[in-house]
């Protein structure tokens, strides 16, 4: 048996390893994909004040902390029993929308985006935000800087810090804004509608315009059947900060909707002796092993899966958008993988939008701010989408509010079945017979999981230290007879 | 990240404070704050690509404190890396921009960069487990680690001075 292994596994940035085997026809038998684990989050919080979470879970990760912060502070509102005031609501969920706009920006043309704009064939040394400025000119890179910039303020001014944020506490939130800082947020906000748009404007004319990537989008071995999870509002909308979970079966149908306590009652994981990550899937369907359809519990919590578990967008340009992309791809719902980078810039614009009717709410620079938990802790679970997914908190506190018990299910832990799925058709749609196994090969099977936006260590920066690389194809006895580094 | 800018040297120390031995650059970045009050401006951030940018931006020197998993030293040793070296190096990474791709993307778009950027990192083991504290050998090479930085931080504030 043959053996190709993607190993891009560099210092800390929690990245996987592809394996995919071969048998002596040369044609794939499996594929196995494996994550280094982040080990004793639990261990570490337990015995610790839970009002300490939403500053604590910001440190696990680098990449979303402010989806922590907000999972985490709704947790706790929740261990508390107490409701906030609409005004930190709204303060709340204007910085979760601002930080979805970044991030999701960051996705498309930094990390995803290159792919398409510069092509899946093209060296790898191109294809990153330097390759896509080349492609399309040096006004988009100023675009995404100014964009970051923004973002970044905006985010300062609400959480009070732009990477670890602090406002958010148990019964809302410690800072409102005045009205001159509403003010330019409200001017910032005008910018992130228009970028969005913008970005629309750019993926239809690179992507779309291009029947290979339209071609490619819509392949089969970049298809998946499976069921769709998503947070959605009471009129079943997108939604990132509050509301219900939906799942909607592979056709489209409903699943079940259901409220962040009942968490436990629809989501099971499944173990595999080969990772030592956690495989959830949907308890009433159950585990049917690595396979789509109806009859398994895998599910995808993706920007993708987001849309389809919806009726609609919150907000009309978005709505506008979401439209036309189920138009194009034959109707709804979507199992086309690559489909989920348009998917992710729609909720870029959604998001911008719907920040902007925040900063507009007469209620925004309200100074009811926080209600005092005045009730004795027990336990409290909250939900959030993550750019990457759905994301789950769940403490259990004595009556002193001292934590007893904590588990998370963050976004991508989620996405790791169908991940493994999409890596697993993509190789096999890929490698035949006879293949040649070239650097364009193993990109494209990549791209099958970089539009999850995998991000599995939770970890936090990256210098120096990157590996090149390495492609090993090995023989039955283990021998290497072929070797690729990029 | 957005930071307040007084001075036009930076030290930045990258890493977790509940990383275990990734905390080291934090920790160095520290104790340096302490030896150079004033004449500094110490950032201590976990943040990666486009975040390093935007901190590094606008300075014209800058120490880089981290920690490295190479395995080609044991723990605690430390290496100094130059800018250079990781010219033909390219980040792989399904989320973030490398370092590389940083220097790139700064120079691409004329953004104001530092012209000085010294970079010294510890080797660790790769760290995997939520945990506050240094294990033995870093620990143990954490005075040294300070002592290095701190030499390299002298030669980039004389070298502002005399120019």
């Amino acid at each position: 048996m043959k053996q190709i292994k993607i190993d891009p596994i560099t210092r800390l940035e929690g990245h996987g390893k592809i394996d995919i085997f071969l048998n002596d026809d040369g044609e794939v038998a499996n594929t196995y994909f494996q994550i280094p684990e982040l080990r004793g989050f639990e261990q570490f919080c337990v015995g610790r004040p839970v009002e300490e979470m939403p500053r604590i879970t910001t440190r696990i990760c680098g990449v979303c902390p402010e989806a922590h912060h907000m999972a985490s502070a709704k947790a706790c509102d929740a261990v508390f029993h107490v409701e906030i005031p609409p005004t930190a609501k709204k303060l709340r969920e204007l910085l979760y929308n601002v930080f979805f706009a970044g991030d999701h920006t960051t996705h498309f043309y930094a990390l995803g985006g290159p792919d398409f704009v510069v092509g899946p064939d093209a060296p790898k040394a191109q294809r990153n935000i330097l390759g896509v400025i080349a492609k399309v000119g040096l006004e988009v890179g100023g675009k995404v800087i100014e964009m970051r910039k923004r973002t970044q303020e905006v985010i300062k001014t609400l959480g009070g810090k732009n990477t670890h944020q602090v406002t958010s506490l148990p019964g809302g939130v410690s800072k409102g804004i005045t009205e001159e800082e509403r003010k330019q947020i409200e001017e910032h906000c005008k910018w992130f509608v228009d970028f969005g748009k913008f970005t629309i404007q750019v993926f239809n004319d690179i992507v779309l315009k291009n029947q290979a990537y339209v071609d490619l989008i819509l392949s089969d071995m970049f298809s998946m059947k499976i069921y769709s999870m998503g947070l959605v509002d009471e009129k079943n909308r997108v939604s990132f900060y509050d509301g219900k979970v939906r799942v909607v079966d592979p056709d489209g149908k409903e699943f079940v909707k259901y409220s962040p306590n009942e968490y436990l009652d629809v989501v099971s994981e499944h173990v595999e002796p080969w990772t030592y990550l956690k495989f959830p899937f949907l308890k009433k369907v159950g585990w049917k092993g690595f396979v789509e359809g109806k009859d398994s519990g895998i599910y995808r919590a993706t920007p993708l899966s987001r849309l389809n578990a919806a009726d609609g967008m919150p907000t009309p340009a978005a709505q506008e958008e979401y439209d036309r992309m189920y138009k194009t791809l034959g109707g709804k719902p979507v199992h086309a993988t690559l489909a989920t980078h348009w998917a992710r810039i729609i909720e870029l614009l959604s998001a911008a939008e719907m920040a902007l009717d925040l900063v507009r709410d007469p209620e925004i620079t309200g100074t009811n701010i926080r209600t005092i938990p005045t009730a004795t802790p027990t336990e409290g679970v909250s939900i959030v989408e993550a750019p990457r997914g759905t994301l789950t908190h769940h403490y259990i506190t004595d009556e002193r509010g001292i934590l007893k018990k904590v588990n998370l299910i963050v976004g991508t832990t989620n996405n790791y079945a169908p991940i493994s799925l999409s890596i697993n058709k993509a190789a096999r749609g890929l490698i035949k017979k006879g293949t040649v196994v070239t650097d364009g090969i193993l990109n494209t099977v990549e791209m099958a999981f970089r539009a999850y936006d995998p991000c599995f260590g939770c970890a936090t920066h990256t210098l120096p230290g990157q590996m090149p690389l390495v492609v090993n194809i090995r023989n039955k006895d283990g021998e290497i007879i072929q070797e690729i580094k990029r | 990240m957005m930071i307040d800018q007084k001075n036009t040297t930076l030290v930045l120390g990258l890493g977790n404070d509940i990383l275990g031995d990734d905390a080291i650059g934090l920790l160095a970045a520290r104790e340096i704050k302490n030896k150079f009050p004033d004449k500094v401006d110490v950032v201590e951030a976990a943040v990666s690509g486009f975040e390093i940018m935007e901190i590094l931006e606008g300075y014209e020197s800058v120490l880089l404190l981290d920690a490295v998993v190479t395995k080609l030293h044991p723990p605690g040793s430390i290496l100094e890396l130059s800018k250079e070296q990781f010219e033909n190096v390219v980040a792989i990474s399904p989320h973030y921009m490398g370092l590389p791709d940083v220097f790139r993307y700064a120079e691409k778009m004329k953004i104001p960069f530092p012209k000085q950027i010294r970079i010294i990192a510890m080797e660790i083991e790769p760290p995997y487990e939520i945990i506050e504290g240094l294990s033995e050998p870093v620990q143990k090479s954490l005075p040294k680690f300070i002592e290095k930085g701190s030499s390299i931080l002298s030669e980039l504030l004389h070298n502002n001075s005399t120019k």
